[in-house]
């Protein structure tokens, strides 16, 4: 195993893009060679070493090998993870927009919150939040037809608007709530919520949505049935009509 | 400057592959000149490419980009010292659109469609587009001015128009789509045929179309009638395709060139009555081709993979739209044309896509001249430009076709004939087809080749036209187009292996046409009374200013009448 760890100097007021920051990029790297990588601080290009410390166990290693742990305030630095395939980032509190975006293998857990456009157009790995995440988290970007793909996220905290919004695969957990419009466009993803959420499903033709607590349910849904999962009893709707799709939402009834 | 022994193709001038040194002064081609030394030595040198069909400024384009912000994020490079920065792939942003072109060795890229009333937008895109020169044809088709004349069979009051019309847009030539079917979309019908009326007008595509093409000849302009067929994109299409070209067959051409450009062949060259018999009539279309000669075209090339589908073909896109399920824009562009946008992507195991595929192949393979056939992708509803490099190593390769032939649905074979093609192009055709017949089809005597007193655009390639085995070597051809060595623009080298060296702006050609003002006056007293009662906006408003094209290159032409100033 190979374990580095990456400070941050200080708090940073103008966000960085550190997409070099992942299993996959300082795997065969130096630390030396890590530090002389480059990163964006809005439109200047800076050496890693001019904005992190950088220490632990010298390269190469293999990707699988790699961990690499983050301390300091990360909330303002961008696209950690970004595209990874394996290996570990472990972030010792909060992370800024766009973690483990495309992410396709490995573990990065955060222990603090997410930003926003967590783990969007992930394709597999897994992701765990201690904290809250952000809005669009496992989504797909502007534009984009698929969200997440594959893989798993686990946030305990609660979740923005717009969870896993045209999710594609894979499966999402939230323990607390979701924010408006989870669900969204969903194509095939399974997404469970243990607490309450807004109009979830939108427009979805594919998937399964559970919302163990409360949620407005959009009129565009077919009440089916009443079915019992360990124990709880939850109501059954077929939807999105809108748009014929045959997608599958669930909310808790008269839960605790 | 001075281009050094490269082996020169430049069919135009009758020099097919010779070791030759070329000269450029103050961005011309000349016999003699000091300067600079460029090392061509046994390399592929040709004149700078022109793209005779090309989506690249304009509304329709912006609107693609507004939609695709997930195709903006493709291809994104940031600035350098000479470069803003790119984005985008089937619509990128103005800036890279300047810059790959200039990659790939071309020098000119002319834009399809815009109708009058936007043309001010194109022209603002336009100029941002550096290095290359461009001009922008302009939509006629489906005009009430136009359908009127046409319908009161009065000529000259047509050419007038014309004549106005592109001086209005600053246009290069007249471009015709879906002749009637944008004024039927209006009331959510289209023309069937080229027999099938227009709704409240009285007057059929057949009949738009030969009006357009008479003032066209009437004008003298320098390009024929741009035309994209009724019925673009339907299974049993070619019947259509080839009514309309028979229609023109009798007209006369006022210069030495084609009566009717085609636009995007391929798309208008199926058999079959639906999707489930869709099959390729590119050999009844070729054999067309082959027996006349008033008609030139270009391929309109599909590639697998994503592209934007843009056209004034509303009902066309709306087709498109309620097909794949993605998502679209129609617009209505009050009386002269309607256009829409979709995305797209394009499957080999799907079969029509495949189909689709082998249909632009054996157009240019099938027709005999490569003089009648342009290599293009109609970019990007076929593919974006910046693939150009595949379809030419397509067209030289057997081989790769056969590999490419092997990945698709397995029922091409019996769709096609593409497999049973031997032919193989070699670099004089190539150099026709990318360079030599577009000019002379868009009637730009400065373009398309090396002679004393061309632009100076040239294009040098790291090949050696005496040693590569283009049959084999695909790949490495490929490649080579892909980044050329040299190119050279205006005698500027603006870009050497893929690395832009300099963005100097290009300029844009647009025809100003004569005609007696007297037919001007009659035209006026019917266009004064439709900004009146029907346009968003005042006639004084509708022109484009000279201030939009501050490197405006003007082209005379029109009826031989003394000049005088036209209103």
């Amino acid at each position: 195993m190979r374990s580095i760890t990456i400070a941050a100097k200080n708090a940073f007021r103008i966000s960085v893009e550190a997409e070099n920051i992942s299993p996959d990029k300082l795997a065969p790297l130096t630390i030396e060679q890590i530090g002389s990588l480059f990163v964006w601080q809005g439109n200047r290009q800076k050496k890693l070493s001019d904005l992190f410390v950088v220490e632990g166990d010298d390269g190469p290693a293999t990707v699988e090998e790699m961990t690499i742990r983050l301390v300091g305030d990360f909330s303002q630095v961008k696209r950690i993870g970004e595209g990874m395939t394996a290996g570990v980032v472990e972030v010792q509190g909060s992370v800024g927009m766009h973690a483990g975006n495309n992410m396709l293998g490995g573990l990065l857990s955060i222990s603090g919150s997410a930003d926003d456009w967590l783990a969007r157009e992930m394709r597999g790995g897994k992701v765990v939040v201690m904290g809250n995440a952000g809005n669009y988290l496992g989504a797909g970007y502007r534009g984009e037809k698929c969200g997440m793909r594959g893989g798993e996220i686990e946030v305990r905290g609660s979740a923005g608007a717009y969870l896993g919004e045209h999710l594609c695969g894979g499966s999402i957990r939230i323990l607390g709530d979701a924010g408006d419009f989870a669900g969204a466009v969903n194509q095939g993803g399974t997404i469970f919520i243990g607490g309450s959420t807004y109009l979830p499903g939108a427009e979805m033709s594919k998937g399964t949505i559970t919302v163990k607590r409360e949620a407005k349910v959009l009129p565009s849904f077919l009440k089916t049935e009443i079915v019992q999962i360990d124990g709880l009893a939850f109501q059954k709707y077929a939807g999105d009509n809108v748009d014929n799709g045959k997608g599958e939402l669930l909310v808790g009834v008269g839960s605790s | 400057m001075i281009v050094k022994g490269g082996i020169v193709y430049d069919p135009a001038n009758g020099l097919y592959g010779e070791e030759m040194d070329l000269f450029i002064d103050q961005g011309r081609m000349v016999e003699q000149a000091k300067g600079e030394e460029i090392d061509a030595r046994g390399l592929l040198v040709m004149p700078g490419g022109v793209d005779a069909h090309s989506h690249i400024a304009g509304k329709k384009v912006n609107t693609g980009r507004i939609m695709r912000p997930d195709d903006a994020r493709q291809g994104t490079e940031p600035r350098t010292a000479v470069c803003r920065p790119s984005t985008g792939y089937t619509v990128p942003n103005c800036y890279a659109m300047g810059y790959r072109y200039a990659r790939m060795g071309y020098t000119t890229a002319f834009e399809a469609a815009t109708p009058i009333l936007e043309a001010r937008h194109t022209h603002e895109e336009l100029e941002e587009i550096p290095i290359i020169d461009k001009g922008a044809l302009t939509l006629f088709g489906s005009n009430w001015q136009v359908m009127e004349c046409v319908r009161d069979k009065d000529l000259s009051k047509l050419a007038a128009y014309v004549a106005w019309g592109l001086r209005a847009a600053r246009g290069y030539g007249v471009k015709i789509v879906n002749p009637g079917g944008g004024e039927a979309w209006g009331f959510g019908a289209n023309v069937k045929g080229i027999n099938d009326p227009v709704p409240n007008f009285d007057v059929t595509p057949a009949e738009i179309i030969m009006g357009l093409a008479q003032a066209n000849e009437m004008l003298n302009l320098p390009h024929s009638i741009h035309l994209h067929f009724n019925n673009v994109g339907k299974p049993g299409n070619y019947t259509t395709a080839l009514e309309t070209l028979d229609l023109l067959k009798d007209i006369k051409p006022s210069r030495m060139r084609q009566i009717v450009h085609v636009a995007h062949m391929q798309f208008s060259a199926y058999g079959g009555t639906s999707w489930r018999d869709f099959e390729s009539k590119a050999p009844v279309i070729a054999d067309y081709f082959n027996c006349h000669n008033h008609a030139t075209m270009d391929m309109g090339q599909l590639l697998f993979g994503s592209a934007t589908t843009m056209t004034a073909d509303a009902p066309l896109e709306y087709g498109n739209a309620r097909l794949t399920h993605n998502k679209w824009s129609n617009h209505d562009i009050e009386l002269e044309e309607s256009s829409g946008v979709v995305p797209m992507v394009y499957f080999r195991k799907m079969l029509v896509n495949a189909v689709q595929w082998a249909v632009g192949l054996e157009l240019a393979l099938l027709v005999k001249d490569p003089w009648k056939v342009l290599m293009t992708t109609d970019h990007p509803n076929g593919s974006p430009f910046v693939n150009y490099p595949e379809v030419v190593t397509l067209l030289m390769s057997k081989s790769k076709r056969d590999a490419e032939m092997a990945t698709l649905h397995e029922q091409v074979p019996k769709r096609t004939v593409l497999g049973g093609i031997e032919r193989e192009l070699d670099w004089t055709d190539i150099a026709i087809m990318t360079r030599a017949a577009p000019a002379r089809i868009l009637g730009l005597e400065d373009k398309g080749h090396l002679g004393p007193g061309a632009d100076g655009d040239v294009s040098i390639y790291n090949l050696r036209p005496e040693e590569v085995d283009t049959s084999q070597d695909h790949a490495l051809v490929k490649k080579a187009l892909a980044n050329a060595k040299y190119t050279i623009k205006g005698g500027v080298l603006v870009s050497k292996e893929g690395r832009i060296l300099a963005a100097p702006p290009g300029r844009t050609f647009w025809v100003d046409a004569a005609v007696p003002q007297a037919d001007t006056d009659r035209l006026m007293i019917d266009l004064e009374e439709k900004f009146a009662k029907y346009y968003s906006i005042q006639i004084a408003n509708y022109a484009v200013q000279d201030a939009y094209l501050p490197h405006a290159k003007v082209i005379r032409a029109g009826l031989p009448v003394p000049l005088q100033e036209v209103a």
